[in-house]
């Protein structure tokens, strides 16, 4: 029970049942078998995403840019399929490797040339969805492969595709963060980069990889999303990393680096989703739902930050109510 | 007028503990309008918990401060500034890319509503410059001044908003013999307008050059109050020292071995020139010398925090190069910081996590960690340096410091270091576990492995140190034994010994 409490995936899970209780209160369209399974499939651009993300605020950046990114390498993959002539499988390996390379420049910027990564990342921003639009005139490629859609509407043994690639992403993020030393490097320098270098570690280089990491995440999901419509876009992916930090958040990523956790990092992409999910089956304009989702950050970071204050709160009620309990008991025996 | 009509702030009978440890026990002290006041004593005496209290960063357990006869409550820092409490510390309360004019009335900048009157605050600015004779522009931007200038500035801040005492807590360790006689100079003529000031040092030839009265404190205690102390240097240190308790300090002396780390002219871009000195196997070589006289950079630049510009190490007879952390650890060297917030915890980890982080290849297979050994390690070093027990699974800011420096310690004792840089290993932590750590220090000479002890509390220095390398201004002035080492030497440096003698 202790464990369960101290375990940073607990709080998260409660926030994602929570929220799915809430929203199939409203709507009886929510627990279908149809709507579930369109959820797995929405939730996992965005959950992949989140593992890049994650994995650069644990290591004390934050990163701006995959929204963009995925645009650029949507486009990529689109060109390469469409009008490139390239194998499929080549195209897919080449997206992913160019994916991990923006990484590469992120990471390099912001660890070796010290560049703050707010700053390198928000330049990314502005400057891979610039690219995007570099290619075929700025307009999307439409029917890029007929063998790209499967990559998102299939399944193995019934399940979906999108599903699988969840469980595959989150287990392997999860070992490299909680079982190799690359990812206990991260949590380091995360928590106390000074204390990581006197400890032997080369911080620049455990940054680097976190970015990395981040760009490959990046490239996994411009696949899926390029795969859900068989093209590519400059448009796609907008706010999408906001979502993603978001997730990371919700997860009790600090943006002050060194905590956060893959799964429950799973779990803040699946709030932020249902979230999405049930203003729209209840038919609430785009705009409300960014509202929402703003107020659900801020109320999960306020509910760590207030953990203190709030079980401070709790010790003065509980103890209020024993006080006032024997005062009414004396006065029943003076009258 | 009577005397006590000068008397502007008063201290009566303060006690603070921190559980156990009693910091201030019935410290009473006397503020006087135009008069600069010492306050000496060793580290840990109790001094900084009383400016602390004094500047409303502590509130005392009991005992009464008066402000001009009448009783107050500080009870936090907006509290004490109110009353015109200034103090004055090494980190300081300016803004780096304010002008100085700026600075000076910082928070109260002249003017209406929202519209600050620029032109009225630099010629007020001015005016206080001259006042002070001091001849810095109030245009100059702040972080572009050296740092002695900016403490001129700190001090002129808090005499242009009419302090009513200005409190400074070791002033001089970062400045030179000019600029020392500058801050002198501004402090006596703001002893000239009236301001009482507080005044903190160990550089006793300064304190008995510049104050009025001197106070003397030992654990926790004022051992001699301001009109009774002698206005002289080794009278104080005795007054300081006091009666020496043996057992605090249980050394064993081991067999001193083969050279384990030959030092030759090492220098280094910043303040380090041309030291050397060889450690060997079973010993303990001290470092003493004023903070910042250079004995951390030795330590810094051993492990490869520092550049080394010049000179050679030889670690186990071979030439070493060290450029990082890393390359020191791999060659068995261990450096245990002097700050354990900054450069040591990660307070993301737990106190298992803590230990391993310097040695994680003994548990690397390549794919992943083995967390099993780990764990087996770790809860064997928290077990053996008798850590409490939580640290085995608990964050490690659940712990106590002297706990935390177990940690730290234990993190080093892993990762198979030959030579042990500890720098302040004792500093912030309960008499307990000093003794444990001196223990553990006896343990290590004993098993043949190398210490080198950075410390300001001479009494441990010279207790355990084997040798004492006596550091001043990035060089080594000599090496001896403890005993032809007085802690004269270690509190003034040697030049001013000689002066006093």
């Amino acid at each position: 029970m202790k464990r369960l409490l101290a375990s940073p995936v607990t709080g998260p899970a409660i926030a994602t049942i929570a929220v799915a209780l809430l929203v199939a209160m409203t709507t009886d369209r929510f627990l279908t078998q149809g709507n579930l399974n369109n959820l797995a499939l929405q939730v996992s651009i965005l959950a992949l995403v989140a593992i890049g993300s994650t994995a650069v605020i644990i290591v004390g950046g934050i990163d701006l840019s995959p929204g963009s990114a995925i645009a650029l390498l949507t486009m990529l993959l689109a060109m390469m399929l469409k009008f490139w002539g390239l194998e499929f499988w080549a195209s897919i390996v080449l997206v992913l490797v160019a994916g991990a390379a923006i990484g590469l420049v992120n990471g390099t910027i912001t660890a070796y040339l010290r560049i703050p990564a707010f700053i390198t990342t928000l330049a990314g921003l502005s400057a891979y969805r610039g690219m995007a639009f570099m290619f075929n005139n700025g307009s999307p490629v439409f029917g890029a492969s007929d063998q790209l859609e499967r990559l998102f509407y299939g399944q193995i043994l019934g399940m979906p595709l999108p599903l699988i690639y969840i469980v595959v992403f989150f287990a392997a993020a999860h070992w490299l963060m909680r079982h190799t030393r690359l990812g206990r490097s991260i949590y380091a320098v995360g928590g106390n980069a000074n204390a990581a270098r006197l400890s032997g570690i080369d911080v620049r280089r455990v940054q680097l990889c976190a970015f990395v990491l981040a760009g490959f995440m990046a490239a996994v999901a411009a696949v899926l999303m390029a795969a859900r419509l068989n093209s590519g876009s400059p448009n796609y992916g907008v706010g999408l990393e906001l979502q993603a930090i978001a997730a990371a958040v919700i997860g009790g990523a600090s943006l002050a680096g060194g905590r956060g956790d893959m799964v429950a990092t799973l779990f803040g992409a699946l709030t932020v989703t249902i979230v999405q999910n049930g203003l729209n089956l209840n038919a609430i304009p785009t705009s409300t739902q960014n509202i929402v989702i703003g107020a659900i950050i801020i109320l999960a970071v306020g509910i760590d930050m207030w953990r203190g204050e709030l079980s401070r709160f709790a010790a003065w009620a509980i103890s209020r109510q024993q006080l006032t309990k024997p005062e009414r008991h004396e006065g029943r025996k003076a009258q | 007028m009577t005397e006590n009509d000068d008397v502007i702030w008063e201290l009566r009978d303060l006690r603070k503990t921190f559980g156990p440890v009693v910091a201030n026990d019935n410290v009473s002290l006397i503020l006087r309008r135009g008069q600069i006041h010492g306050l000496v004593g060793e580290n840990g005496c109790g001094k900084s918990t009383l400016i602390r209290t004094l500047s409303g960063a502590h509130q005392a357990d009991s005992g009464i401060i008066l402000h001009n006869g009448a009783a107050v409550a500080l009870r936090g820092t907006p509290d004490a500034r109110a009353l015109g409490i200034a103090t004055v510390f090494q980190e300081f309360s300016l803004v780096p890319g304010m002008t100085m004019a700026e600075n000076i009335f910082l928070g109260r900048w002249p003017g209406r509503l929202f519209a600050v009157d620029w032109r009225a605050m630099r010629e007020e600015a001015r005016r206080v410059m001259a006042e002070l004779e001091l001849d810095i522009s109030p245009d100059a931007v702040l972080g572009e001044l050296p740092v002695a200038q900016q403490q001129l500035v700190e001090i002129a801040k808090a005499m242009a908003a009419g302090a009513s005492v200005i409190m400074l807590d070791e002033p001089t360790t970062a400045l030179g013999v000019t600029e020392i006689e500058h801050l002198h100079a501004l402090l006596r003529r703001a002893r000239s307008n009236g301001a009482a000031v507080l005044y903190i040092s160990h550089r006793l030839d300064e304190v008995v050059d510049l104050c009025d009265v001197i106070t003397v404190m030992r654990n926790g205690r004022v051992v001699s109050a301001a009109g009774e102390t002698p206005r002289d240097v080794p009278a104080i240190i005795a007054l300081m020292i006091g009666k020496e308790v043996d057992e605090q300090y249980p050394k064993l002396h081991a067999t001193r071995g083969e050279p384990l780390l030959e030092v030759c002219g090492l220098s280094t871009g910043r303040g380090l020139s041309n030291v050397s000195f060889t450690l060997h196997r079973g010993e303990v070589l001290g470092l003493g010398g004023t903070l910042g006289s250079g004995r951390s950079a030795i330590g810094r630049a051993l492990f490869g925090v520092e550049t080394v510009v010049e000179g050679e190490i030889r670690v186990r007879g071979a030439a070493t190069r060290i450029r990082h952390p890393s390359e020191a650890i791999a060659a068995g060297i261990a450096l245990l910081t002097e700050n354990r917030n900054a450069d040591g915890l990660f307070f993301n980890f737990t106190g298992s996590e803590n230990i391993t982080v310097a040695s994680l290849n003994d548990f690397d297979h390549g794919l992943w960690l083995d967390l099993k050994l780990e764990r087996r390690v770790s809860n064997e070093l928290i077990g053996r340096l008798q850590v409490n027990r939580m640290a085995e699974s608990e964050m490690i800011d659940r712990l106590s410091g002297g706990n935390q420096q177990k940690i730290l310690i234990a993190r080093w004792l892993n990762t198979k270091a030959d030579i042990f840089i500890l720098d302040e290993p004792t500093k912030g932590i309960d008499v307990g576990t000093k003794v444990a750590i001196y223990r553990l220090i006896n343990e290590l000479t004993a098993s043949g492995k190398g210490v080198i002890l950075i410390s300001s509390d001479d009494k441990e220095l010279l207790a355990i140190s084997d040798r004492v390398a006596i550091v001043r201004r990035g060089r080594i002035l000599r090496i001896a034994e403890p005993k032809d080492v007085t802690k004269a030497d270690l509190l003034t440096g040697p030049e001013e010994t000689q002066r006093a003698a």
